[in-house]
């Protein structure tokens, strides 16, 4: 088995920008297909792997396969033709270094889709058009919306089992454009390809005259854009930890939004304190300033106590610390939530326990309309609001102001149970 | 290689998030460790280590020692350890070392049993709960369905068919149900990543790297099992150079990667790196 990695394309891409791309939609749609029929005409595959998989497939004796065996590297995934675990693959075009998330689309694996789909600046849902569209279609649109990715293009797979004609495209594109609106999916590109056959992948195709639009590829070059890190919003960063270096007290902190900057008066919420970053340490670099996605050492003059799971802002525009939350939360395998039960949130690097104080519904990710006011459980698999009261004061945002404070895990036996995004906040007045 | 990539904030992007990581494993693990091969990407992340913790990795670093690593390693570790002033563990399987297990008997049995067996015994006497491991999605099909925390359970062995949800940047550990976590820091990084990361960073090399009489490794491993390429790469530039035309992976000299299709998977399921 080999890597998937040209260098070529690694070089050229300092200069390009990076996006994450997830690839969803119903099992046995093509997802991987697709994924393969891009990295193999995008060039991004070694001689030696092509010569593994060709031999492979001789033995399986089935072809079909040929592209999925490119992404699936497990030995159960290449013997039943499914993907078993997330995979993530590079590969290049004239304008982007995207690197293809490839998700399970079998129901089962829900969680494996989110580890992936949480990394994504933006989505490819595959639709066949011979099957059309599926549960898992419409429930992969709904989450991949849930978890906020707000980039979508359709790639309608398996046209030449259409026989790549109009007819078969407008009607399915009559029926997924409702549903995507209904997301908030506002007319998002349909590309009509074959993957299997390269048809308007790479290249426009010739046997689809009828489709006026571009190749998939030209379609995501043209429509998605990259993940700009939130610099000019205010600070927030979390506290990692906190380390005694020779007499000195540095307390390591992951910049979230906004620029922390020496000689400010920073506030450590939920605990209250403040005090002086009188330096920003890194080893062996000098720098004044650190924005998103730094984690840096704060020296911080006259503060008494700073802990892991504080959050870090100016006094103007202060981090909230809230009594009661709405979120929205997707459970994976392994938990039920009935009302009043007490789980472990984990947001930013704090935390906390909460109590479910009441389930406000359960929202059906395949039909997409309420179907339960205030139900008594949440089950595994199950999206649904809750109204969350906090035991003890915690730093929290709304997803759409800070996402980076604005999203949480669940903690549990096993580790990140269930994701959730947070809709609304009740401050509490800390002083 | 242009100055160009070298100034490349990509760099400071990868630098960033590793380092973060590392961070993360210390605060919520009481008693990690790192390994180190004395590769390239092992050093890379204890760089990253002394990085995010100002100088003094607080840890411990392991080197697996098969004893029948090339003579380079053994000096390139000794001398590393005491310039980067390294709490250095060796493990060891003498047991098996003894029984006489090789290459040439059974690669499997061998990998299993001079570096995981090994690997474990240190474990179980150091109780460490948390490995930091210099592994990149890149390098192997079966790597890159790795998370950067993933946790093993009591006999060691990785369940690639039930792993743990991993969302944003939110590295949780299990409350129960794993007997150590694998903390992945470098996931993300790519060979080539490497190199130009420690040819920034003015990091030491072993010496295997670059061409002798026309041969190098390209990733190193022990001598029986390990084959070098054709190269006259005589410094990172020209590694680099020579990637960027390579279309042959990275580990093609590294047998257990080779013999059979699904060797690495089931090596790694049992525990192996």
């Amino acid at each position: 088995m080999q890597p998937l990695f040209s260098h070529e394309a690694e070089c050229a891409k300092m200069n390009l920008s990076k996006i994450n791309l997830v690839v969803v939609g119903h099992k046995d749609h093509g997802k991987s297909t697709l994924i393969g029929r891009l990295l193999y005409d995008s060039k991004a595959i070694p001689e030696q792997k092509l010569q593994e998989i060709e031999g492979e497939l001789k033995k399986a004796g089935d072809e079909s396969f040929r592209f999925a065996f490119l992404l699936d590297t497990l030995e159960e995934e290449r013997r039943g033709g499914l993907t078993i675990d997330i995979m993530q693959t590079p590969f290049q075009t004239k304008k982007h270094l995207y690197t293809i998330i490839d998700c399970p689309g079998h129901r089962e694996f829900i969680k494996k889709m989110f580890t992936g789909a949480s990394q994504a600046d933006a989505a490819v849902l595959v639709v066949s058009a011979k099957e059309g569209i599926q549960d898992q279609t419409k429930q992969h649109a709904f989450l991949i919306r849930t978890l906020g990715i707000q980039q979508l293009i359709v790639a309608l797979n398996k046209m030449d089992e259409a026989n790549y004609e109009e007819a078969k495209f407008q009607q399915i594109c009559e029926k997924l454009q409702p549903i995507l609106d209904s997301l908030g999916y506002r007319s998002p590109p349909i590309v009509p390809l074959s993957a299997l056959n390269g048809e308007n992948v790479f290249e426009k195709s010739r046997k689809m005259p009828w489709y006026r639009g571009s190749s998939l590829i030209e379609t995501l070059d043209k429509t998605v854009s990259p993940f700009v890190p939130p610099f000019s919003k205010p600070l927030r960063g979390c506290v990692q930890d906190v380390y005694e270096i020779e007499g000195k007290k540095i307390v390591a902190c992951k910049i979230l939004a906004g620029i922390l900057e020496e000689g400010k008066i920073v506030n450590f919420d939920p605990s209250g304190g403040k005090g002086l970053v009188t330096k920003i340490e890194t080893f062996g670099k000098k720098i004044e300033k650190a924005g998103p996605g730094d984690s840096v050492g704060l020296i911080v003059n006259k503060l008494k106590e700073a802990k892991r799971g504080e959050v870090i802002s100016y006094s103007q525009d202060r981090a909230k610390v809230a009594r009661s939350f709405v979120a929205e939360i997707i459970s994976f395998s392994g938990i039920e939530t009935r009302n009043n039960d007490t789980l472990t949130i984990r947001c930013g690097t704090a935390e906390n326990k909460c109590k479910a104080q009441r389930i406000l519904e359960r929202i059906d990710p395949i039909n997409l309309t309420v179907n339960v006011k205030f139900p008594e459980i949440l089950k595994s698999g199950d999206v649904g609001k809750i109204l969350f009261s906090s035991l003890e004061p915690m730093c929290i945002e709304k997803y759409s102001e800070f996402p980076e404070l604005g999203r949480f895990v669940v903690e549990g036996r096993k580790g990140t149970v269930a994701a959730g995004i947070v809709l609304k906040i009740e401050t509490a007045k800390v002083d | 290689m242009k100055a160009k990539s070298l100034e490349n904030p990509y760099l400071d992007e990868l630098e960033k998030k590793s380092i973060a990581i590392i961070r993360e494993a210390k605060a919520q693990f009481k008693n990690p460790a790192v390994l180190w091969s004395t590769g390239k990407d092992s050093t890379t992340t204890i760089w990253l280590c002394k990085k995010a913790f100002f100088g003094k990795i607080p840890f411990p670093v392991i080197h697996i020692d098969t004893g029948c690593k090339f003579p380079e390693i053994y000096e390139f570790r000794g001398r590393l350890a005491k310039e980067w002033d390294l709490n250095l563990l060796v493990a060891k399987n003498e047991e098996a070392m003894k029984r006489g297990v090789s290459p040439e008997k059974d690669r499997f049995e061998c990998c299993t049993q001079l570096k995981t067996q090994a690997l474990k015994n240190l474990l179980e006497k150091e109780e460490f709960d948390a490995l930091i491991l210099a592994i990149r999605r890149d390098e192997h099909g079966i790597r890159a369905k790795e998370r950067y925390y993933s946790p093993r359970d009591n006999d060691f062995k990785w369940n690639y068919e039930d792993q743990p949800a991993e969302m944003w940047d939110l590295y949780v550990k299990p409350s129960e149900d794993f007997s150590h976590m694998r903390v992945h820091p470098i996931l993300h990084w790519t060979e080539l990543n490497v190199w130009q990361y420690v040819k920034r960073e003015k990091l030491p090399v072993n010496p295997l790297y670059f061409a002798n009489n026309g041969k190098r490794y390209r990733s190193l491993g022990c001598q029986p099992c390990t084959v070098p390429i054709s190269s006259n790469a005589q410094t990172i530039d020209e590694i680099v150079k020579e990637l960027e035309k390579s279309r042959t992976p990275e580990r093609a000299g590294r047998a257990q990667d080779k013999e059979k299709a699904y060797m690495m998977q089931k090596l790694r399921s049992l525990g192996y790196m």
